[in-house]
């Protein structure tokens, strides 16, 4: 079994699973069909203003997991359909920032700047184009480099870590996580702080459930879904909700103006708008690939290294960034979108989420079971087959075959989706709401379930109130039981070393790093 | 010394950890930081809720001493606050009808047959299972529409019965292992 | 009142019962909840979802599988005891459950007698494995080296076996570092990663011991391990517990003997039956089907708590 053997095996599991459809006698395997299905999902929902990529992962993930059921034969046809919304979404943002000046999900706000511009002065299916373009591109540089580099960096993980150095990693992560996202160290200590104090409650090594106050319910813990859907999802609906509610009245109605006659993009404009897009590809790929910074900071990097650019070189008479040139568009989208890739690297290599998306992906393989999502995956056993690893390049042929969708047909697909932007809002999220928490008691089979999402969406909605960071809790949320797990055992391995955490120099150097993460966070704070 | 919203929020995350830190840990965990179990260390159950409480005393105290951020968020909108409250509270009393609706039936039903029927054993038997979330789910999104919207219309409980019905679809049909709410309490 | 309530009750009677006529001697009031104390996914939960689904086809009885996992199966213990004795509600679970577990957490206030045993499915080939990277043949090289003054990581997945992983250290002369993780697979991947050099399997070892890449060292059972019958039991290493141990189907303490006896005949034919699914996932998995019912499996369930105090006890001093 070599590498190229594993590539293979993964490329096979994707289309020779089982049969969903037959096409003229070519067999369409049911991963396949779910990837589409994903896509088309993912392209609606980015599409939706007020939805995004994680609710329709969220709201799938337990009916998929009925349909096939808790064995690895289904984690192919499950992830692929997430990765299929996560790929669509990505498209779709674009459309009602474009079109309607409402940026669907924040990463799409640098998108308006030029994109609605444009739009006014009716090239609005051109700006969709470019967006499509760029969006694409950056993704798909993005997942080369993923692949490139996912396993590579899992190999060094396990082949350099062990345990002590891996708990110097994870609480390396977490500190920087919490002082790179969001802007404020101080919020984000706070995040970090309240979800990992979620994760502690009712677990422990101990038979005594810690802090359940003798509380039944929560002497179980927290359920997965309960705590992360809640502050994501539940308080992000709840924020619209109000936000809709109090000011009802300023309604921005947009149109679709297409008043120019050609609204495609030539090999010319194409070759004109290459270096935005490159540039930002790389500058959100970089970004992705460290956990826990999201998006919309590559997004305004991105536009902001566009703008310098773009000012170096433009003609005195010609539009500038910001009053609707396609430059600034190109720069936005494939900044965005090239970190959703990179953004697995850490999850891939690592076991660490990034974003929302990442997230959601672990969720789905820890319900599924089967396959761990971390440095493990990547052994090349020669003598018997790895089926994690199987998975994982399945899971690489899944992002391509979603990225082929993307260029083939996501184009079209976009720009016939700006008719979701009608779907009023106040209608479509109560329906969202009620949808979510079905999803978490079909999962959980208890209310005490509901009312913990409840509580956690009330959490997640103050928390955007206050300007925190809702992202460090739900990841301290995930890594807290790993966190204490590998601390215990790094301890215990050592013998009861309490200085295991500085017993080698790359433990040394990892909470070196963690010590100037958070110095340069603190002075940041104080200087700003 | 202003007292700033951050600097509000600051000082009640350091209530919060002292208390978790000095109450809540030590009446509550039963395990120490370290343990001594068969002649070997090892980290007990308080670490992680301690570790947990350090991050959000630091954040406070940093959030209400050290940081000075650029710009003070956006002042908090109470109106908004409570209009978010109400929807949860109002959603947690739909939940509850949810829950009696079935029963209720049961009930009923029985005491004018006379038979002897049980909820329980009805929770996976059309039309039982049913009720509950018919119910309490259009109730929820009727509600919750009408409240964001501030009038109640017949579009509104349209929907509300089109989605609740198309979940029952998603849901409940195509899988035999599944239960809609209420019935994995029963 | 209005015939169509009569019509419905009535066709809601009918489904309650009808399903089940071609079964034996009891059929369940009501749809069974079977309470699964491993989390999805696993080994040990695809077993507990498979027999339910065998057994809704050939009863026509109809089971909704529900997790209740944490704190070594005493959650859904605890779920189970309050549960209505009906024959409605089982659960899954091993046997170090109601033996190990509730006696360490007499706070839980749980014993075997609140439990009434239905059937064990299967037994555990309960190894003491290295990676053969490391370069021993036997638990004698691991003792030599760890006399030598080479710490030794030992994984451990419960606190029954981190108990009898000290004792066959102190039985032995040295001290271990025994390292708990969540979980057989864990303990296996800790081994093949080197994060630990020794460690506890349940049978997840059969393929890389028979590939070469691990090594029975010793069996952590009462008698030789079937894939490795040469390594030494526990008892020949000078500790006097063993880590025995079965999958089984528990209902709360009253349920109805009738309920147990079908329940328990249907169970043990269907896992006896290497070509229903079930029965081919114990064949492959846990080496074949462990059946213990009745008066002797409550006797077994109530001797494995005695004898817990007694380990507890042991691995205190």
């Amino acid at each position: 079994m070599g590498t190229l053997d594993y590539i293979w095996l993964g490329i096979l599991a994707v289309f020779q699973g089982p049969e969903f459809v037959s096409l003229a006698g070519i067999s369409i395997s049911v991963t396949l069909a779910m990837i589409f299905f994903g896509f088309l999902l993912g392209v609606a929902v980015g599409a939706t203003p007020g939805l995004a990529g994680p609710i329709a992962m969220a709201i799938s993930l337990p009916i998929l997991i009925s349909i096939f059921g808790f064995t690895p034969d289904a984690l192919l046809p499950v992830l692929g359909f997430l990765i299929g919304i996560m790929k669509g979404a990505t498209i779709g943002g674009a459309v009602p920032a474009i079109l309607f000046n409402t940026p669907g999900t924040p990463d799409a706000f640098m998108t308006t700047l030029d994109g609605h511009p444009m739009a006014r002065r009716g090239l609005g299916g051109k700006a969709l184009r470019v967006a499509h373009f760029s969006s694409v591109t950056g993704d798909t540089f993005s997942d080369i480099v993923l692949i490139i580099c996912a396993p590579f960096l899992a190999l060094l993980v396990e082949g350099y870590l062990d345990l002590p150095e891996k708990a110097a990693l994870l609480i390396l992560s977490m500190s920087f996580i919490a002082a790179a996202v969001g802007g404020s160290l101080a919020k984000g200590l706070i995040s970090t702080g309240l979800g990992l104090l979620a994760a502690y409650v009712g677990t422990g090594q101990d038979f005594y459930p810690r802090l359940s106050i003798g509380n039944e319910a929560l002497s179980e813990g927290f359920p997965l879904a309960s705590t992360v859907l809640g502050v994501l999802i539940v308080g992000a609906v709840l924020h619209e909700l109000a936000l809709y509610w109090r000011r009802r009245d300023d309604g921005t109605a947009g149109t679709v103006m297409e008043t120019e006659a050609n609204q495609r993009l030539s090999l010319r404009e194409i070759g004109r708008l290459m270096p935005y897009i490159g540039r930002s590809a790389v500058v959100g790929t970089m970004i992705g690939a460290l956990p826990g910074i999201g998006s919309t900071l590559a997004a305004t990097i991105g536009y902001t290294v566009g703008k310098r650019r773009y000012q170096k070189v433009r003609k005195d008479d010609a539009l500038d960034f910001g009053e609707g040139v396609p430059e600034g568009v190109a720069a936005t989208e494939a900044a965005n979108s090239s970190v959703s890739g990179a953004n697995l690297i850490p999850v891939l290599s690592l076991g660490i989420p990034g974003n929302a998306a990442a997230v959601f992906l672990i969720l789905a393989a820890e319900s599924i079971g089967g396959f761990t999502p971390g440095p493990s995956v990547f052994k090349f056993t020669t003598d018997q087959v790895n089926p994690e690893l199987v998975i994982a390049f399945g899971l690489f042929t899944c992002m391509f075959l979603a990225n082929l969708m993307n260029w083939t047909i996501g184009g079209v697909f976009m720009r016939a989706m700006a008719v979701m932007t009608r779907i009023p809002k106040q209608v479509l999220l109560p329906v969202v709401l009620l949808l979510t928490l079905t999803a978490i008691y079909v999962q959980e089979t208890a209310m005490a379930a509901v009312w913990f999402t409840l509580g956690f969406g009330v959490l997640g909605y103050l928390m955007r109130v206050l300007a925190i960071s809702p992202l460090p809790f739900v990841i301290a949320f995930i890594l807290g039981g790993r966190l204490e797990d590998t601390s215990r055992q790094a301890f215990a391995a050592t013998g009861g070393d309490p200085w295991f955490l500085v017993s080698s120099p790359v433990s040394i150097a990892f909470m070196a790093l963690t010590a100037i993460v958070v110095v340069a966070a603190i002075r940041r704070g104080r200087t700003d | 010394m202003a007292m700033t919203q951050n600097r509000w929020i600051g000082l009640v995350v350091c209530v919060l950890a002292l208390v978790l830190l000095f109450v809540w840990i030590p009446l509550d965990v039963e395990t120490g930081i370290v343990e001594k179990i068969r002649r070997q260390v090892e980290i007990g159950d308080a670490l992680g809720p301690t570790v947990a409480g350090v991050f959000l005393l630091f954040g406070g105290v940093i959030l209400a001493f050290v940081e000075r951020p650029p710009s003070e968020p956006k002042p908090v909108d109470g109106q908004a606050i409570r209009f978010a409250l109400l929807i949860v509270v109002y959603l947690g009393v739909c939940f509850l009808v949810m829950l009696v609706t079935g029963p209720a039936a049961v009930w009923v039903a029985s005491q004018a047959t006379g038979s002897d029927l049980e909820y329980r054993l009805l929770r996976d038997t059309v039309p039982w299972k049913y009720l509950g979330f018919l119910t309490g789910g259009t109730l929820a999104i009727l509600g919750v529409i009408s409240l964001a919207e501030r009038r109640v219309s017949l579009k509104a409980l349209i929907v509300a019965v089109a989605a609740v019905i198309a979940m029952i679809a998603i849901y409940d049909l195509p899988f035999d292992d599944l239960l809609l709410p209420p019935n994995g309490d029963f | 009142m209005p015939s169509i309530w009569k019509t419905l009750i009535a066709g809601a009677a009918m489904l309650a019962t009808a399903t089940g006529a071609m079964a034996a001697d009891w059929t369940p009031p009501g749809p069974i909840k079977l309470l699964i104390a491993f989390r999805a996914g696993g080994g040990a939960d695809t077993q507990a979802r498979l027999i339910a689904e065998t057994l809704e086809d050939k009863l026509g009885w109809k089971f909704i599988p529900e997790q209740a996992t944490g704190k070594g199966g005493l959650t859904m213990a605890a779920a189970l005891k309050k549960a209505p004795a009906d024959g409605t509600v089982v659960g899954m679970a091993v046997t170090e459950t109601f033996g190990y577990n509730m006696a360490a957490a007499p706070n839980a206030g749980m014993k075997p007698s609140d439990f009434a045993g239905i059937t064990t499915t299967a037994g555990f080939q309960m190894g003491v494995v290295s990676a053969s990277s490391k370069g021993w043949k036997s638990i004698d090289d691991m003792i030599a080296a760890a006399k030598g003054g080479e710490p030794i990581r030992f994984g451990v997945m419960s606190p029954r076996l981190a108990d009898i992983a000290y004792l066959l250290g102190k039985a032995q002369g040295v001290d271990f570092n025994i390292v708990s993780v969540q979980g057989g697979r864990a303990v296996l991947d800790g081994v093949n990663a080197g994060d630990l050099d020794v460690g506890f399997m349940a049978g997840i070892q059969r393929a890389g011991v028979a590939a070469g890449d691990l090594v029975n060292l010793a069996s952590a059972l009462s008698v030789p391990l079937e894939q490795t019958p040469d390594a030494p039991t526990l008892a020949t290493l000078g500790v006097e517990f063993d880590s025995d141990g079965q999958f089984l189907f528990v209902g709360p303490a009253g349920m109805p003997q009738d309920a147990i006896d079908t329940m328990a005949k249907a169970i043990a034919e269907t896992i006896s039956d290497a070509e229903s699914k079930p029965g081919g996932l114990i064949k492959k998995a846990f080496g074949g089907p462990v059946i213990i019912q009745g008066a002797e499996l409550d006797a077994q369930l109530e001797a494995g708590f005695q004898s817990s105090e007694a380990l507890l006890k042991a691995a205190s001093e």
